[in-house]
C-alpha cells in the first residue's frame, strides 16, 4: 500500500515569494538555517525599533517578518528542548547500562539493578524500566511486579530529603504512633507521600535496629532518638 | 597481598601479625555498629583522632572502630586497651579529657564510667558491669576485638583456623558428624538442627549446590544478625566456607536487607579481602576446594525472608514463598539443592569445629544447645544485645542483665519471636529460655527479639500492631493468609475503637485456627500467635475493651478522656500553650478546662504538664467528672 507522503508542516505566516526569494539567497550566502537568519531579523528588528526607525512603511514589511522569525524561533527551541530531552535520555540510559554491564546483563540479577537505579534516582523512571526490560529480555509485567511489590521502589520521583519514622515492636511501645503523629502534623504528608515541592518524602519502616533510641525518626540518615515537636519543626526547617 | 597457599602460610600469616602487636600497647576502641552511630559515634571518633595527633601520641597510641558491643543504651562506647577501661555514653566534647587523664597520666574519668544503680559504685571494666558480666559471649566477644574491615584483625584471634583444620584435617564427613554431634539449631527461628539439613542437602541429587546465609533480618525489634554481620563478617564466611565444603557446593549467597547498609559494606569488604588472602575462590588455601560467595539485597519485603521465598529472589523474580512439598534442602534456587542458614547460626560453625561438639554440648539445656544472642528492647533499662546460653531464665535475663524495667513501672509481658511469636506474661518470667519451652508457652524462639512491655502497653494494641504489620507484608499468594489476616485486624481494630461485640474473641481464635492449619508458608501459619497468646494471658483485657469499653493501659485512644484534675491544676499554661487543637483554656490563675468536644486525644498534655503536677490524667471506662466552672480559681499549694 502507498503511503501518501504527508504534506510539510505550515509553520507560522507564509512569507511573500519576494521575501521568500531574499531569504533564500540570504541562506545560501551565510549557509545559515532559515530560523536562524529570521532571529538575526529580529535582533535588527529590536535595533530599528531601539534607534526609533519605525516607520510605517519599513514597519510594515518588517512586522510579517517579526512574526514569522518568532514563529521560527519557538520551533527551534521545540526542537532544541526535544534534544536535549533525548539526550538526557541517553545519558540517563547509559547510567542504566553501566549498572545492567555491572550483572553482565544477568536475569537473576533483575532486583539488584533495579536496587541500583532506585539508589542513583530515588525512583524508577519509566524509559530506565523499558531499557532494563529490553536489555535483560525480562517481560514488562514481571519487572512491574516487582516494582510495586517491594518497599525500596518507587515508580514516582520522591522528595530530595526522605524522612523515616521507625514503627519497629521497640519503638511502638516507646511511643512511635505518638511520634509519626507529630511528623505528620508538621510536614502535613501521610506516610508513603511525597509533598507538592517535591522536598520531603515521609516513610515508616519496621526496624532501624537502633532500638536504645526508640522512637526513632531519621532525617536523610542521620538519627533523632525521641525528638520533641520543637526539635522535628527545627530539623524540618534545616532542609532546603 | 599473595593468596595464601596452605594452612601453615596462614598460620605463618598469623604469626607476623601477632608479632607486629604489642598487647601491651595502648589501643582506644569505639563501638563504630549502627546503634552507636546514631547515637554520634563517628564524630567521637575523629575527635580522638586529631586529639591522639595534637598531643603527639600517634606512635603510643593505636585507634580501633570496632563492631557493636552491645551495650547500645550507652552509647558511644569507648574501651580503651590494655586495662579495658570502658567509657559510656562520650561525646565529641569528653574525648581531650579521656586522652590527657586516662591516656597520658593513666587515671580514670570518673563521670563517664558505669555506676551500679544499688551500691552507687563506678565500674571501670566491661567485665564488672551486670549487663556484660550476666552474659557468655562466645560468638558475639570478639566484636569489640576487630575493627571488621580489617581481615587481619580476625586473623590474629585466630580467625580461619577452623577452615584450616576442616579441610586439612577433618573429610566432609567429619565436619558434618561434629555439627550433628553439637545439635546445633538453626537460629533463624524455627530450631531445626543444622547437621540434618546439611546431610539432606549434601544427599540430594543435582548439582551444582548452593548455601546461603539468611540475613534477611526483617523481625522488627531484632538486630542481632545485622551487627554480628557489620562487627564480625568473616566469622559468618568461616562457617559458610566450612558449610560448602561440607556440603559440597561452589557457589554461595549472602541474602542481607538493603536498609542495612553497614552491613552490605562490611561483608562485600570482607569477602573481597577473603577472597584476596585465597580463602575464596579458585583452591581454597591449596587444598582443591572452590568456593564463591556472591552478594544479594533484599528490597524491603518481610516475606522474602521465608527460604522459599528469598531463592526465588535470588533468581531475580518476586520474592513470594511456594508450597513446600518438597524442601528446598533438596530443591531450592533454580531447582537445585540449596542449604540456608541464619547468620548467627553460621557464626556458631568455626567455635564447633575449633573446640568440638563437647565443649558446644556443656553449654545450653537438653535439647537446645549452645547460645543465642537475643536483642533486648522495648521499656528495659538497658537496651541492647545481649547473648546468654541457652536455658537462662526470662528474669535473668531482663532484670540481671537488662536492669528490669524503667521509671518504677510494673513488667507486664515480654514478646518474643518477632511477629511469628507470642506474648509471655509475668507467670512464666522463671521459664527458661530455648526452643522447646518458648514453643510450649504458645511463643517461639524466632530470630531472636525480646521486646519488654510494661503496664503502659494495652495488649489488644499489641496484638492489632503485629496483625497490622502482617496484613501489610502478606504477599496475598493465599487465601488464608491474605484474608484471614484482613477480617482478624478488622475485628482487632473494633475492639480497639470500643465497638467491639460479645464473641469477637471466639471468633479470632477460629479464624486463627484456619489460618494454622490451612497458610502455605510459616508467615501465615504462625501469623495467629500474637493474637492467641494475648488472648490466652491477658483475656481480661480484651474483655474489658469489649464489654466496659476500657482500656486498662490507657492507649487505645477512642476508649479514653484525658481529663485535668482541678484541684491539681496550678495554672501554668504550659499544656494550653503547648495542645495543637486549642481544646484547653482557662487563663492565669484559673483552672485549665479540656474542652472534650475539640479534644483530638493526642496525649500532648498529658506529656507536658509538669510532674511536680501531675494533674493530666487518663481517664478509660470512668463517666467524666463533671467540668469545673469556667473561672475557678486554682488551689495554691503550700
Amino acid at each position: 500500500m502507498r503511503r501518501e507522503r504527508s504534506k510539510p508542516k505550515f509553520v507560522g505566516m507564509r512569507l511573500s515569494e519576494e521575501q521568500n526569494r531574499v531569504l533564500s539567497q540570504l541562506q545560501e550566502n551565510s549557509s545559515r538555517s532559515k530560523s536562524e537568519i529570521l532571529l538575526r531579523g529580529l535582533e535588527l528588528l529590536s535595533e530599528y525599533y531601539s534607534l526609533g526607525l519605525d516607520q510605517l512603511p519599513l514597519n510594515l514589511e518588517l512586522r510579517s517578518l517579526e512574526s514569522e522569525a518568532i514563529r521560527h524561533a519557538e520551533a527551534l527551541r521545540q526542537i532544541r528542548k526535544k534534544e536535549e530531552a533525548i539526550a538526557q535520555m541517553v545519558q540517563e540510559l547509559g547510567e542504566v547500562d553501566k549498572i545492567i554491564d555491572k550483572y553482565q546483563g544477568r536475569k537473576s540479577a533483575l532486583i539488584q539493578i533495579l536496587l541500583d537505579i532506585q539508589a542513583q534516582n530515588h525512583w524508577l523512571p519509566k524509559s530506565a524500566l523499558m531499557w532494563v526490560a529490553e536489555r535483560l529480555g525480562v517481560p514488562w509485567s514481571q519487572i512491574y511486579h516487582i516494582a510495586t511489590f517491594y518497599k525500596a521502589f518507587s515508580l514516582i520521583p520522591r522528595g530530595r530529603h526522605t524522612v523515616q519514622v521507625c514503627s519497629g515492636t521497640a519503638c511502638q511501645v516507646r511511643g512511635a504512633p505518638r511520634l509519626l503523629e507529630k511528623v505528620v502534623d508538621i510536614l502535613n504528608i501521610k506516610p508513603g507521600e511525597t509533598d507538592k515541592d517535591q522536598r520531603f518524602t515521609l516513610n515508616t519502616v519496621n526496624c532501624l535496629g537502633c532500638c536504645a533510641l526508640g522512637p526513632v525518626m531519621v532525617v536523610d540518615g542521620s538519627y533523632y532518638g525521641n525528638p520533641s515537636t520543637e526539635q522535628i519543626k527545627q530539623t524540618v526547617a534545616r532542609c532546603e | 597481598m599473595a593468596r595464601l597457599g596452605s594452612p601453615a602460610a596462614l598460620e605463618k600469616l598469623r604469626k607476623k601479625i601477632l608479632s607486629q602487636r604489642d598487647p601491651n600497647r595502648l589501643c582506644v576502641t569505639i563501638c563504630s555498629g549502627t546503634g552507636c552511630q546514631a547515637l554520634g559515634s563517628e564524630e567521637v571518633a575523629d575527635a580522638f583522632v586529631r586529639e591522639i595527633k595534637h598531643k603527639g601520641l600517634e606512635n603510643k597510641v593505636d585507634f580501633r572502630r570496632t563492631g557493636c558491643h552491645g551495650f547500645c543504651e550507652r552509647g558511644p562506647l569507648v574501651v580503651i586497651f590494655p586495662q579495658q577501661i570502658c567509657y559510656l555514653g562520650v561525646n565529641a566534647q569528653d574525648v581531650s579529657e579521656i586522652v590527657s587523664q586516662t591516656l597520658i597520666e593513666n587515671k580514670l574519668v570518673e563521670r563517664l564510667l558505669y555506676r551500679d544503680v544499688e551500691t552507687g559504685q563506678h565500674m571501670a571494666h566491661e567485665d564488672e558491669i551486670p549487663f556484660y558480666r550476666n552474659q557468655k559471649r562466645i560468638i558475639f566477644g570478639n566484636n569489640r576485638l576487630i575493627d571488621p574491615k580489617e581481615i587481619d584483625d580476625y586473623i590474629a584471634l585466630g580467625g580461619y583456623s577452623a577452615l584450616a583444620k576442616s579441610l586439612f584435617e577433618m573429610t566432609p564427613e567429619q565436619v558434618l558428624s561434629e555439627i550433628k554431634e553439637a545439635n546445633l539449631r538453626g537460629r533463624g527461628g524455627g530450631g531445626f538442627p543444622a547437621g540434618i539439613k546439611w546431610e539432606t542437602t549434601r544427599n540430594a541429587q543435582g548439582e551444582p549446590k548452593y548455601v546461603i546465609v539468611n540475613a534477611d533480618e526483617g523481625d522488627p525489634g531484632a538486630y542481632m544478625d545485622r551487627s554480628l554481620l557489620e562487627g564480625n563478617p568473616h566469622s559468618v564466611l568461616e562457617g559458610l566456607i566450612i558449610g560448602a565444603y561440607v556440603i559440597g557446593s561452589t557457589q554461595g549467597f549472602v541474602y542481607v536487607r538493603q536498609e542495612y547498609p553497614l552491613a552490605v559494606q562490611n561483608i562485600t569488604m570482607a569477602i573481597e579481602q577473603a577472597r584476596e588472602h585465597g580463602l575464596l575462590g579458585k583452591n581454597i588455601l591449596g587444598l582443591g576446594f572452590d568456593f564463591d560467595v556472591e552478594i544479594h539485597c533484599g528490597a524491603g519485603a518481610f516475606v522474602s525472608g521465608e527460604s522459599s521465598a528469598l531463592m526465588t529472589a535470588i533468581e531475580g523474580r518476586v520474592g513470594e514463598p511456594r508450597p513446600k512439598y518438597i524442601r528446598t534442602a533438596v530443591s531450592g534456587i533454580e531447582e537445585k539443592p540449596t542449604n540456608l542458614n541464619n547468620v548467627e547460626t553460621w557464626a556458631n560453625v568455626p567455635l564447633i569445629i575449633n573446640n568440638g561438639a563437647d565443649w558446644y554440648k556443656s553449654i545450653g539445656t537438653e535439647g537446645s544447645k549452645g547460645t543465642k544472642i537475643f536483642s533486648l528492647v522495648g521499656k528495659v533499662s538497658n537496651t541492647g544485645l545481649v547473648e546468654v546460653p541457652m536455658g537462662m531464665t526470662l528474669r535473668e535475663v531482663i532484670y540481671d542483665i537488662g536492669g528490669g524495667v524503667p521509671k518504677g513501672k510494673k513488667f507486664k509481658a515480654v514478646q518474643t519471636g518477632g511477629p511469628s511469636g507470642g506474648c509471655i506474661p509475668e507467670s512464666f518470667l522463671d521459664l527458661p529460655v530455648d526452643f522447646d519451652e518458648l514453643a510450649e508457652v504458645g511463643s517461639m524462639m524466632g530470630s531472636g527479639g525480646m521486646i519488654v512491655m510494661d503496664e503502659d502497653t494495652c495488649m489488644v494494641d499489641i496484638a492489632r500492631y503485629f496483625t497490622d504489620f502482617l496484613c501489610q507484608e502478606s504477599c496475598g499468594k493465599c487465601v488464608p493468609c491474605r484474608e484471614g489476616l484482613r477480617q482478624m485486624l478488622k475485628i482487632l481494630n473494633n475492639i480497639c475503637s470500643g465497638v467491639g461485640k460479645e464473641g469477637d474473641i471466639e471468633l479470632l481464635e477460629e479464624l486463627s485456627e484456619v489460618m494454622r492449619d490451612a497458610a502455605l508458608c510459616a508467615l501465615g501459619t504462625t501469623a495467629p500467635n500474637p493474637v492467641l497468646s494475648t488472648i490466652k494471658y491477658f483475656r481480661d483485657e480484651y474483655e474489658a475493651h469489649i464489654k466496659e469499653k476500657r482500656c486498662p493501659a490507657g492507649v487505645c485512644r477512642e476508649l479514653i478522656t484525658y481529663y485535668i484534675l482541678p484541684d491539681k491544676c496550678q495554672a501554668c499554661l504550659i499544656c494550653a500553650r503547648e495542645c495543637p487543637v486549642g481544646a484547653i483554656t482557662g487563663g492565669k490563675g484559673f483552672v485549665h478546662v479540656i474542652d472534650q468536644e475539640k479534644c483530638t486525644k493526642c496525649g500532648t498534655c498529658f506529656e507536658v504538664c509538669p510532674s511536680r503536677f501531675d494533674a493530666v490524667v487518663k481517664l478509660s471506662g470512668e463517666s467524666l467528672p463533671p467540668p469545673v466552672p469556667g473561672g475557678t480559681k486554682v488551689a495554691r499549694r503550700r
